[in-house]
């Protein structure tokens, strides 16, 4: 989230698609009924209607995999209708700078593009720059190779008649939901979106959000209490585990994790670290090396120094080109490629896409080791339906972890708060913290490479594992790493620091070794004044928008809602006078963290005042980006059907593209995937529910919540029910080209056929939640066993929002 | 941890949205023999952040200070300024999480084509573990590709997760894998 | 009025089952085997292990879809009919200062239809003792608010002074009017438990309001029993 949860009720439009807040992030609504009862209006889109609709002024279905014709036709509505904030798009966005004439886009198709490796070259996609370096810019947004006008071109196509021949959506719907948001872009109102899966698990998935991205820029939503773009993150530290990068493509704190060209750190921090010729540009990253040297120092400690490039080389480097991503590593797998396998609280067996070829490639392994609460179907994979134990040579080792409340540490949630927890009871039986288990487990095996020979084991045998005390993993002591240390005494800006003391914030972190930090995001999370994490103070902020600045902790240094600057307009005054996020007075900013110190852009006159920087710090020229020309599948969105799709053309206008043409794909026996086949007519797409927590693994083992929702189903439009001849409550099977999963069928009135074209098309969906472990009569399983082959072309996140099934008598 | 039975009642005078409610004014002396004192009375309280979703709600623990001193109930913790005592069903439900008979106590062993767990030592099962963790990578390292670069991995080895862990765990544990080698380093934010 | 009540706001509930589950955590009442049924709603009924059950319900109303919600349990009548029916003392008793209705072990040998309960509450467990929410008297002796009443997330549960209450529940029936001119509480007067509904109060549960489908018996008897134990006799007959 670019805001946090309590700032939603600031808000005076909320958006709810892409995610179904009230099934899933139900405390959420505590901050939307808030803001409702301010007279906020509250819109829900989804192919069904939800318990999120219920609660809704405006509800809108739409088919699945349609968001950025939806979208799409918002932002032409805001275009055509001079509904966008003229100043914040001009003055803050890239939508004045001026793109080089090889920009093109024809026939579904941005210029670039290799069909031979299915991407695109994105040098095709720059803007033209001026004699220093800086690119040119227009800011009366009337160039014609600006990308303002080039936004307007590109969304031209997308009519309300267009859009609603393709989400099934009526026009009078969009319309509504157009004119509703858009009045968010009035001066001192916000809109924002709660979006999550429903977004990212599209073959499109990255560019859904970048449409909404687009919207809230024109509407000036962006860095403004009851703005932003927010990601409702499904797991409890989904986000600090993303943080700190347990991802195969970025170290922790988001640095790119080294490709095989990148041979010294020399070559790694020039490749990776963005410059700017723009003065006004603070072109934050580039302070990279600086967060690179010091988590090399926190991998290392002492072995790290200046004369072995801080053991930079003693890290594994990636291929360019290639990809390590969930579906890269389960093809890996299923081809024999793969031979030791972790899966450390995380269940694979249910929770991938297209889950049957997973089990099937755990079969390939030597061995497994499975870190979980409870026996579940990827420990016991071997022993599930289909499996016959006696020909499966894989060994497993199951290993108990604990409870969250039977251990101490911290977790952060979606608004980037990181939380302490405290320890309550001991550890049931012998199970033990995740954290005892890998300090362990680090040192067997850095016991097995002192005593034996080993291949290459500097890096074993140099990393850092000073992390216990008295024999037990110490959480805190991980945490003081994460902040980081001053490894030498140094004076910076006059002031004296003690080697082996706390740094207070990144801005204090060098490139040359005298610091540590494990992660340069979490700088300022547990410093000399102790561990900002446990705080609990009830007092808010002097805006009184519900920051509560001394209640835990976020990142980046305790700033609640980033891109803040863009919160004021040019001379500092907050767009919003009543919700105001910070304000400059008397010289300085009050508020919250600013994004950076500097005055305001503009001087009381009008002009502009050098010693300023744009508020988009994080991008290398410091505007938000309409045009984004860092993206696989291009610097626009555009509509593209899911891989599997019900409809044999595009229907969006010069678009001869059906699928994004640089989607993931793979190509094994188990990969199969069909268009436009009628042997799977319906629409499907999957969900969760509030009674369980994605596979169930956490959930189904409770007699309390599997009594609320105990068995797998398939919900379905009153019509398909009465076309396929199904009762309400009768089991079912569902089929996709990939498997099929017994369901009980809900026959509903909140899932209604879509118009498509003047063609009737059904969709169905089914929850996540269920596998054959529990309950423990094998009775139910996973609807990932239907779910397709295929991701995103940035994230390879999987497509498991839109594929096609049919759905059968049992 | 400065939480206290006093702001506990406090907090329970504000109600959820926005409205007032008015005090509990009860004096407390018992009148009947329902009256009793709470089950939560003889327990301690430590502060917790609910496992499942990511709003990070505050919850209150009480751990038994009798016997096993297990859970002996969780709820909401008024304190918490995103929450304020509210739980969904899932959080409401998390002491059954704690204590539940389902739960893994003893590391479990599946020999090569058997066809049951073994209950095994933790000693044995982490001794086990890095023996074929030095064995598959040093067989299968790669210190350059093919085009001659060195790149010092192992792709033979895999992991995946987890969201499930708290910080200070996740970051450990990349660190244990990238010293590895691995480069097939995934979890639950990719899925 | 002197005593507790709540009042259940059912325009801001969003189903979550919160409440469900926190009264069970509390009472450490266990789980029910269930089977979906076609419906989000689980379990089907309330019975002796669950006081508290959130009901839903798919209409139409004037061409609009609404799922509506209905976390209902026992309304800690003013006047409740139970005690009287109950016949003995000790079996349902009304506790003075919250007026919460409680059930002991002396209920063992009667029958829910005995107790002609309006609201279809009360249930038998196997050991033949009746059950239903006791206002979670313990928690609100020492302060604390009902469990499910703190769970909400949404801030459809409400609990205070009786009088409070329903001086909450008035203001904003004025505010849901506005939008839903079919809007009402459903027997204010006569109950510790009221609700505000945005729809008819049949469309969400056919015992929402009293005797409106008891068989043989009107409206005004059966509100006539609420509030008058004495003609309780004469209404029945």
């Amino acid at each position: 989230m670019t805001n946090h949860w309590i700032d939603i009720k600031n808000s005076d439009c909320i958006l709810i698609m892409g995610s179904n807040a009230a099934e899933n992030h139900p405390v959420s609504f505590k901050y939307v009924t808030e803001a409702m009862a301010r007279g906020a209006k509250l819109i829900s889109v989804d192919p069904r209607f939800t318990k999120t609709s219920s609660r809704a002024d405006i509800y809108a279905p739409l088919r699945s995999g349609t968001d950025i014709a939806f979208l799409g036709g918002m932002i032409k509505y805001i275009l055509d209708n001079d509904l966008y904030n003229f100043e914040y798009v001009s003055q803050y966005t890239n939508a004045s700078f001026i793109v080089t004439k090889e920009f093109k886009f024809d026939d579904g198709i941005f210029s670039g593009f290799d069909p031979k490796t299915r991407s695109y070259d994105k040098s095709k996609w720059s803007f033209e720059m001026d004699e220093n370096g800086v690119p040119q810019m227009d800011r009366e947004l009337k160039d014609s190779r600006c990308v303002f006008q080039l936004l307007k071109k590109h969304f031209k196509r997308y009519k309300t008649s267009v859009v609603s021949k393709i989400t099934g959506t009526s026009e009078a719907d969009l319309k509504k939901v157009y004119e509703t948001y858009a009045a968010s872009g009035a001066p001192g109102k916000a809109g924002t979106v709660m979006y999550a899966m429903g977004w990212t698990q599209h073959t499109v998935g990255v560019q859904n959000i970048r449409t909404m991205a687009i919207i809230q820029l024109l509407l000036g939503n962006m860095g403004v209490a009851g703005g932003g773009v927010n990601a409702l993150r499904g797991e409890s530290n989904v986000q600090g585990s993303t943080d700190h990068c347990l991802l195969w493509h970025i170290w922790p704190g988001y640095l790119g994790t080294p490709r095989a060209s990148m041979e010294t750190l020399d070559d790694y921090n020039i490749k990776n670290t963005p410059s700017s010729n723009d003065p006004m540009s603070a072109n934050w990253w580039q302070n990279k090396p600086k967060y690179v040297v010091s988590l090399l120092k926190s991998f290392f400690g002492q072995n790290a120094t200046k004369h072995n490039d801080f053991g930079y080389g003693w890290l594994p480097k990636v291929d360019e080109g290639v990809h390590y991503s969930w579906l890269d590593l389960f093809d890996d797998m299923y081809k024999g490629d793969i031979e030791g396998f972790f899966a450390w609280g995380q269940n694979p067996a249910c929770s991938g896409t297209n889950a049957g070829k997973n089990r099937e490639a755990m079969k390939k392994l030597k061995w497994m080791v499975n870190v979980n609460l409870f026996d579940n179907e990827t420990g016991s994979f071997w022993n599930g339906p289909g499996m016959n134990p006696s020909t499966i040579e894989t060994e497993v080792f199951m290993l108990p972890a604990c409870v969250s409340v039977e251990k101490e540490g911290s977790i952060t949630n979606s608004g980037r708060w990181m939380q302490w927890r405290y320890q309550g009871p001991k550890p049931l039986g012998n199970s033990k913290p995740d954290g005892d288990i890998i300090l362990e487990l680090g040192h067997r095996i850095k016991e097995q490479y002192r005593k034996g020979h080993g291949v290459f084991p500097d890096p074993i045998l140099n990393l850092k594992w000073d992390y216990s005390t008295d024999g037990a993993y110490d959480p805190h002591k991980v945490a003081r790493e994460i902040n980081g240390f001053f490894l030498e005494d140094v004076t910076i800006k006059g002031k004296q620091y003690k080697k082996g003391t706390l740094v207070p914030s990144f801005a204090f972190l060098q490139d040359d070794g005298s610091t540590s930090s494990a992660n340069w995001l979490y700088c300022n999370s547990y410093t000399e004044k102790g561990n900002m994490s446990t705080r609990r103070s009830q007092k808010d902020a002097p805006n009184n928008i519900g920051l509560y600045p001394e209640f835990s902790w976020c990142w980046p240094v305790n700033r609640r809602i980033i891109y803040n600057r863009a919160a004021v307009d040019p001379k500092g005054n907050p767009w919003d006078k009543e919700h105001w996020v910070i304000r400059w007075k008397n010289g300085g900013w009050e508020g919250d963290v600013p994004d950076g110190g500097w005055p305001p852009l503009q001087n009381e006159d009008g002009t502009v005042n050098p010693n300023s920087r744009y508020p988009f710090i994080m991008r290398k020229h410091g505007h938000g980006q309409i045009f984004g020309p860092g993206r696989a599948d291009g610097p626009f969105p555009e509509h593209y059907e899911p891989l599997e799709c019900p409809i044999a053309e595009n229907l969006m206008p010069d678009n001869k593209r059906l699928v994004n043409p640089t989607a993931a794909i793979y190509g094994t026996d188990a990969d199969a995937h069909f268009t436009c086949d009628a042997r799977f007519p319906f629409v499907g797409t999957t969900y969760r529910t509030v009674e369980h927590w994605q596979t169930g693994l956490m959930t189904r083992p409770q007699p309390w919540l599997l009594e609320l929702q105990p068995q797998m189903f398939v919900e379905m439009s009153e019509q398909l029910a009465e076309l396929r001849g199904f009762k309400n409550g009768e089991r079912v099977k569902v089929v996709s080209a990939r498997g099929s999963v017994e369901c009980t069928a809900m026959v509903t009135k909140r899932f209604q056929p879509f118009n498509i074209d003047g063609v009737d098309v059904h969709q169905v969906g089914l929850p996540w939640h269920f596998g054959w472990r529990w309950p423990n009569d094998g009775s139910e399983e996973s609807v990932n066993l239907l779910t397709p082959p295929t991701g995103d072309p940035n994230t390879r996140i999987p497509e498991t929002k839109a594929f096609m099934v049919n759905v059968v008598k049992l | 941890m400065d939480v206290t039975r006093r702001s506990f009642i406090k907090i329970t005078g504000v109600t959820t949205a926005g409205l007032a409610i008015g005090k509990l004014g009860f004096d407390l002396s018992p009148v009947k023999a329902h009256a009793q004192m709470l089950k939560t009375a003889y327990a301690r309280e430590t502060t917790t952040i609910c496992c499942y979703c990511a709003v990070g709600c505050g919850a209150i623990v009480h751990t038994s200070l009798k016997g096993d001193g297990r859970v002996i109930n969780i709820e909401g913790d008024p304190d918490h300024v995103i929450n304020r005592g509210s739980l969904c069903p899932k959080g409401a439900s998390l002491s059954q999480l704690v204590e539940n008979e389902n739960r893994l106590t003893d590391p479990m062993y599946r020999a090569p084509y058997s066809s049951e767990w073994k209950k095994v030592s933790w000693d044995w099962a982490l001794d086990q573990i890095a023996r074929r963790v030095k064995k598959t990578r040093d067989a299968n390292f790669t210190a350059k590709n093919e085009k001659g670069d060195v790149v010092n991995r192992t792709t033979a080895i895999a992991s995946v997760g987890s969201a499930a862990m708290d910080n200070e765990e996740c970051w450990i544990y990349q660190a244990l894998m990238r010293s590895l080698g691995l480069v097939y380093i995934e979890h639950q934010a990719r899925i | 009025m002197k005593g507790k009540a709540f009042f259940i706001d059912t325009t801001l509930c969003t189903a979550c089952k919160g409440c469900q589950v926190a009264c069970k955590q509390w009472h450490q009442l266990p789980a029910e085997k269930t089977v979906n049924r076609g419906s989000f709603q689980n379990p089907e009924d309330l019975s002796f292990s669950t006081y508290k059950l959130v009901r839903m319900e798919e209409v139409v109303v004037d061409g609009k879809l609404k799922w509506l919600y209905f976390p209902d349990q026992c309304r800690h009548c003013l006047e409740p009919p139970c005690r009287d029916m109950a016949g003995d003392k000790d079996a349902v008793y009304k506790d003075e200062k919250t007026g919460a209705v409680i059930y002991t072990a002396a209920t063992k040998g009667l029958a829910p239809e005995d107790l002609e309960c309006p609201y279809n509450i009360p249930r038998k467990g196997e050991k033949g003792l009746l059950a239903k929410c006791d206002m979670c008297i313990d928690r609100v002796y020492n302060g604390q608010l009902p469990a499910c009443v703190k769970t909400c997330p949404a801030g459809a549960m409400n609990f205070g002074d009786f009088d409070e209450m329903l001086d909450m529940a008035k203001k904003r029936l004025a505010v849901v009017k506005k939008t839903n001119p079919n809007a009402s509480l459903l027997d204010p007067e006569m109950v510790r438990v009221i609700y505000l509904v945005a729809e008819a109060p049949l469309l969400y549960h056919q015992f929402s309001v009293a005797g409106l489908r008891r068989p043989g018996m009107t409206r005004a008897a059966a509100l006539r029993k609420l509030t008058d134990p004495f003609t309780r006799a004469v209404a029945s007959v």
